[in-house]
């Protein structure tokens, strides 16, 4: 299968009767349904750390709003309204175990990110993403918290609810192999987020063309040596550390960069702060981030799914976004699990290909 | 009506109505005026889905733009009219 190596125009059709590729989409399409917002859910945090996405901007200062039946009559409004995936985010939402609660209660599909130094209780069976930016000792430098990795997997030992975020840092990429290994050796999963600068930040976490590289290269051993623990996808690489962030290479369709009201994100996604309030104009799955440097792992989640038309143009680009989904899908959603890679090429986005 | 966007609009209304595997509803008794987002739930995806059937029943591309505009069955039967009218 060999991208653009011919100037064949090929049916939707013609690209899903390959077996495999059939089988994928069916697979994936059966969550076409999910439609997610995101909700601030305390404005405190047990750590912190430098370059984090809630203490930007406005959003770390709206009051805090701890009523549960508030939080509930909000997530009955969301799911009357369509919402049926909820990510559960900032400032750590493990200091409010009843609201998680409360939130599983109503919509039963979502995710938690956390910094994993609390453990959630089992009853909320969201998937839980566990922070982690390079070893336990850059953690100390950067997050100002001892045993961080070592804590995080004591708390998830055998929690089939847990995935570790590592968040590439042009100071951590060679770190990545022994996090990686340890995850490895205890039958823990692992997945790959990229630092993306908040606006108006210019220091050194910021990645380069340099460390974007090598990143890439980093990422794809890792993926090539531990295929059962490494929840990504070539193509997830391709898209995470291009020069070009999301935005400029797949149009993103959140709210903030995005006018229509009409359809999908633009229309659904929703971020609340802990008020409980929204405001469509700072409307972003990580608000407050430079959208020019944007390669935010929960972001790609949601931009290159969306563009499912424009890679439908022959087997192998397809097979990309295929593999991308399938992807998104093992991270996100509780219970699915990812098949291997249909694409293993480094393939570039459609609209860079030379016709 | 004009014969030939009547059949187009029944052919997308059988494609809708496969796609979605909607219910109680014909490509015949499909409501061409119905708004697909607001009254029948359709969302992104699954306009990607019915636009790339679409590409491959009438060889035209929609673009990716131009999905917050094809609210109803018969704007989209006279958005594929005006595409082949464009490409003769």
């Amino acid at each position: 299968m060999d991208q653009g190596a011919t100037n064949r125009v090929y049916k939707f059709s013609e690209i899903i009767a390959d077996p495999a590729i059939g089988a994928c989409w069916q697979k994936v399409r059966k969550y076409f349904f999910l439609r997610e917002s995101t909700y601030d859910m305390s404005n405190r945090c047990n750590i912190r750390c430098e370059g984090c996405y809630y203490f930007n901007g406005e959003k770390q200062f709206a009051k805090e709003n701890l009523n549960v039946s508030d939080w509930k009559h909000l997530m009955e409004g969301e799911k009357e309204r369509g919402i049926t995936f909820v990510v559960l985010a900032g400032a750590e939402p493990s200091l409010v175990p009843q609201l998680c609660q409360t939130c599983y209660d109503v919509i039963p599909l979502g995710c938690i990110a956390s910094n994993g130094l609390n453990v959630l209780p089992r009853e909320i069976d969201y998937r839980i993403h566990i922070s982690v930016w390079g070893n336990d000792q850059t953690s100390l430098e950067i997050r100002k918290a001892k045993d961080m990795l070592a804590r995080q997997m004591v708390n998830y030992q055998d929690d089939p609810r847990a995935v570790w975020v590592y968040t590439f840092t042009p100071v951590n990429i060679d770190q990545a192999r022994e996090v990686t290994e340890l995850l490895a050796a205890n039958g823990q999963q692992i997945t790959f987020n990229m630092f993306s600068s908040p606006v108006g930040y210019s220091g050194h976490l910021r990645h380069t063309p340099e460390t974007l590289a090598h990143t890439r290269a980093t990422m794809s051993e890792l993926l090539a040596e531990f295929p059962q623990t490494v929840l990504f996808s070539p193509y997830n690489i391709v898209a995470h550390t291009h020069t070009r962030g999301l935005h400029d290479l797949f149009s993103c369709s959140y709210p903030r960069m995005n006018p229509s009201t009409a359809i999908g994100l633009g229309r659904s996604f929703r971020q609340y702060r802990t008020d409980l309030q929204w405001d469509r104009a700072a409307a972003c799955c990580v608000p407050d981030t430079d959208c020019d440097d944007c390669r935010h792992y929960a972001a790609g989640s949601a931009v290159v799914t969306a563009r499912m038309y424009r890679h439908a143009t022959d087997p192998t680009t397809f097979s990309a976004w295929l593999d991308y989904v399938d992807t998104y899908l093992a991270v996100w959603v509780r219970g699915y699990e990812k098949s291997a890679p249909l694409c293993k090429q480094l393939i570039e986005p459609p609209d860079l290909v030379e016709s | 009506m004009n014969t030939d966007i009547s059949q187009t609009i029944t052919r997308i209304a059988e494609i809708i109505i496969n796609e979605l595997k909607l219910e109680d509803v014909t490509p015949e008794t499909f409501d061409a005026d119905l708004d697909l987002i607001d009254e029948v739930g359709v969302d992104s995806m699954d306009l990607a889905t019915i636009a790339l059937v679409l590409r491959d029943e009438y060889g035209i591309r929609i673009d990716e733009d131009d999905y917050p505009k094809l609210t109803t069955i018969r704007i989209i039967a006279e958005y594929i009219d005006n595409k082949l009218k464009s490409d003769d």
